[in-house]
């Protein structure tokens, strides 16, 4: 059994400055986790469509392996190249486009996706409606709700007025959201012939190893679902990265900010019994102990509560903004605990010098 | 084997350099037996800190040293002397120095956390000590609820926690009424008595006389004999018999800290002389 918890019962003594402390570090990390978690939750959104989609491989022009803010043109010749190909179950060409919903009521910003109703590439889960017809659109229900529109509404898109056919759903994420028209109707609208923006393939057997067949055979970039998946995160995370960099040091600054200030305010008020402590033989470790003890029980507290004001959080946002979804992974914890470790030992360097430096000697001062 | 527990030879403790530099304790020689106690008394400024905190090996000296219990703490490194203090003393302050966030209990199960005993025989122990000392009923409150004297008594059960050769008082009772005063001061004889063990006191509070086995007079880092001591009728204070203001009347001389005291005096001598009081008789 250890010894008397003195950093604990130092800390929780003064409740009014230990609440402080806790709830100062935890909005920070509360902060961060939030943070970490909108990004999750948005990366998954991002590559919903790639996730989601019957295809084992996805094919585009060399080069291109992502979606997002890609330019992609395939001869649809090489579809039927790709369609001989031992190991292909099917292949179906999708033109891709960025552009914009427009209603009266607003505009959202979305990639426009142009397949052949009846086969792969279109959206996996249609809650209403059906797939779009010849002037048709199949947009997103969270879209269709932010905007006032229902199935037989009409929306501009491409410089062209559809009727909605259908609404889909889980396709919306903070910056963008997925439109389905015919893949003649898109080609139409953007005078595109002979051409395709992806293949997607159906694989029988493996699909790393027909990617490989098919990139040796036309020497288009063909990678596996995952593959593509993860080359898109990657691309998105690179453009936030930054951001997120800043924003994360932000919160980590503040929560430094607060550890420190809040464990060197509780040390130098104790700065007389650490010299007791010293006095009866405490060795300078022990004296660390306690400092430190103070340190990681905030940043512990601190922690908890962040991360229950987090799974909360999430739930709310689920319930009210499906276009923000919140997702807290076992890595986002674990870096995000790694962080508060390191905050705490921060803060905690002041304070150690100053319980390092007293002398015991002023046990004898009146 | 001798009956000394603590040995001080030719101990002197020098502050600062040049100008500045200020003898604090001046080439003491002091020996305290087993189951002894000793007073040491002096003015503010006298020394009795310094000397007490080198004993205590809480400051080195300039020159000298100090034995406890045969060792000699020069031959310790800095690094052994916090372990040291642990085992060989327990220490009583005027301001009881409690730690305020933990319980009577724990106080007392700190200091035996610092010897290596924890948990349950760390409890137990606390527990013993301060049932010992009449805080049966207060082993779980916080300094801040506890009397002066209750408090006092914890500061003696810490001090006591891990057996020690030898208690260093400093001021035990001079935050305390003369009732409480007079049982810690009883409490400190007891402690010596029965338990054998050393007990060195600092102290202005001449009510421990009653409890020392030898009362030492500190002067400007020096031990003065009390004989050549007087008490100054006015204030009360211990003054040397040469150099300082004196005044005579009824056919005795009385000594004074200053002309101040003197003439104070000498406009009323028998408002000054109704009680008895002082070091020494006046000669």
């Amino acid at each position: 059994m250890g010894g008397v918890p003195v950093g604990r019962r130092n800390l929780f003594s003064d409740r009014r400055r230990a609440v402080l402390g806790i709830a100062g570090v935890g909005v920070a990390l509360l902060m961060v986790l939030m943070l970490a978690a909108i990004v999750n939750g948005a990366m998954r959104q991002v590559t919903r469509y790639i996730d989601t989609s019957p295809a084992d491989v996805f094919v585009a022009q060399r080069g291109v392996t992502n979606m997002h803010m890609a330019s992609s043109a395939v001869p649809l010749a090489d579809l039927t190249r790709i369609r001989a190909l031992p190991g292909v179950a099917w292949a179906e060409p999708i033109l891709y486009l960025p552009d914009a919903l427009a209603t009266a009521g607003g505009r959202q910003v979305a990639y426009v996706v142009g397949y052949v109703p009846g086969q792969p590439g279109g959206p996996v889960s249609l809650v209403r409606g059906r797939a779009p017809g010849p002037g048709q659109v199949v947009i997103d229900q969270r879209v269709a709700g932010s905007l006032g529109l229902k199935v037989g509404d009409s929306v501009r898109l491409l410089a062209r007025t559809w009727r909605i056919s259908g609404l889909a759903s889980g396709l919306t994420n903070l910056a963008n959201t997925v439109a389905f028209v015919r893949f003649t109707d898109l080609a139409a609208a953007r005078n595109l012939s002979g051409i395709t923006s992806y293949i997607l393939a159906g694989a029988r057997g493996d699909p790393a190893r027909l990617a490989h067949r098919i990139t040796a055979a036309t020497g288009l970039s063909a990678l596996t679902r995952a593959q593509f998946s993860a080359q898109e995160r990657a691309l998105v995370q690179d453009m936030s990265a930054q951001l997120l960099q800043i924003m994360n040091l932000a919160g980590y600054l503040i929560g430094l900010a607060v550890i420190a200030l809040t464990l060197y305010a509780a040390t130098l008020s104790r700065l007389r019994e650490a010299g007791v402590m010293k006095a009866l033989g405490a060795r300078p470790v022990r004296l660390a102990n306690v400092v430190l003890s103070q340190a990681l029980w905030t940043v512990g507290a601190a922690l908890a509560a962040a991360l229950g004001l987090t799974f909360a959080l999430a739930v709310v946002l689920g319930r009210t903004a499906g276009n923000v979804p919140v997702v807290l992974d076992p890595g986002s914890v674990a870096r995000v605990a790694a962080g508060a470790i390191v905050l705490a030992a921060l803060g905690a360097l002041a304070p150690l010098v100053r319980v390092w430096r007293v002398d015991p000697m002023t046990v004898f001062r009146r | 084997m001798d009956d000394i527990e603590v040995r001080a030879r030719a101990l002197t403790k020098t502050f600062g350099q040049g100008e500045v530099q200020v003898q604090a304790v001046r080439g003491i020689d002091l020996e305290v037996r087993r189951g002894e106690v000793v007073l040491i008394m002096g003015a503010s400024g006298s020394g009795k800190t310094t000397l007490l905190s080198m004993l205590g090996a809480m400051l080195r000296p300039t020159s000298g040293r100090v034995e406890v219990d045969g060792v000699d703490l020069a031959t310790l490194p800095e690094s052994k002397l916090p372990e040291f203090r642990t085992r060989r003393f327990g220490f009583v302050f005027q301001d009881f120095n409690l730690l305020s966030a933990l319980s009577a209990e724990e106080n007392v199960e700190f200091a035996l956390n610092l010897s290596g005993v924890t948990g349950r025989r760390a409890r137990e122990r606390a527990g013993r000590l301060l049932d010992g000392l009449g805080l049966a009923g207060r082993r779980r409150f916080r300094p801040d609820k506890l009397s002066g004297g209750e408090k006092q008594r914890v500061a003696i059960a810490r001090a006591l926690a891990n057996e020690p050769a030898v208690i260093l008082a400093d001021e035990p009772t001079a935050n305390l009424d003369s009732k409480i005063g007079h049982e810690i001061a009883r409490l400190l004889r007891r402690i010596a008595s029965e338990e054998r063990r050393s007990v060195v006191i600092v102290s202005h509070d001449a009510r421990l006389k009653e409890i020392a086995d030898r009362v030492l007079w500190m002067e400007d880092g020096q031990f003065r004999s009390l004989s050549e001591m007087a008490a100054d009728p006015v204030c009360g204070m211990a003054v040397e018999r040469e150099g300082t203001p004196h005044y005579r009347h009824d056919g005795q001389t009385y000594y004074f800290c200053s002309p101040a005291c003197r003439d104070e005096f000498a406009a009323s001598p028998s408002r000054f002389l109704a009680p008895a009081a002082g070091l020494s008789a006046p000669g």
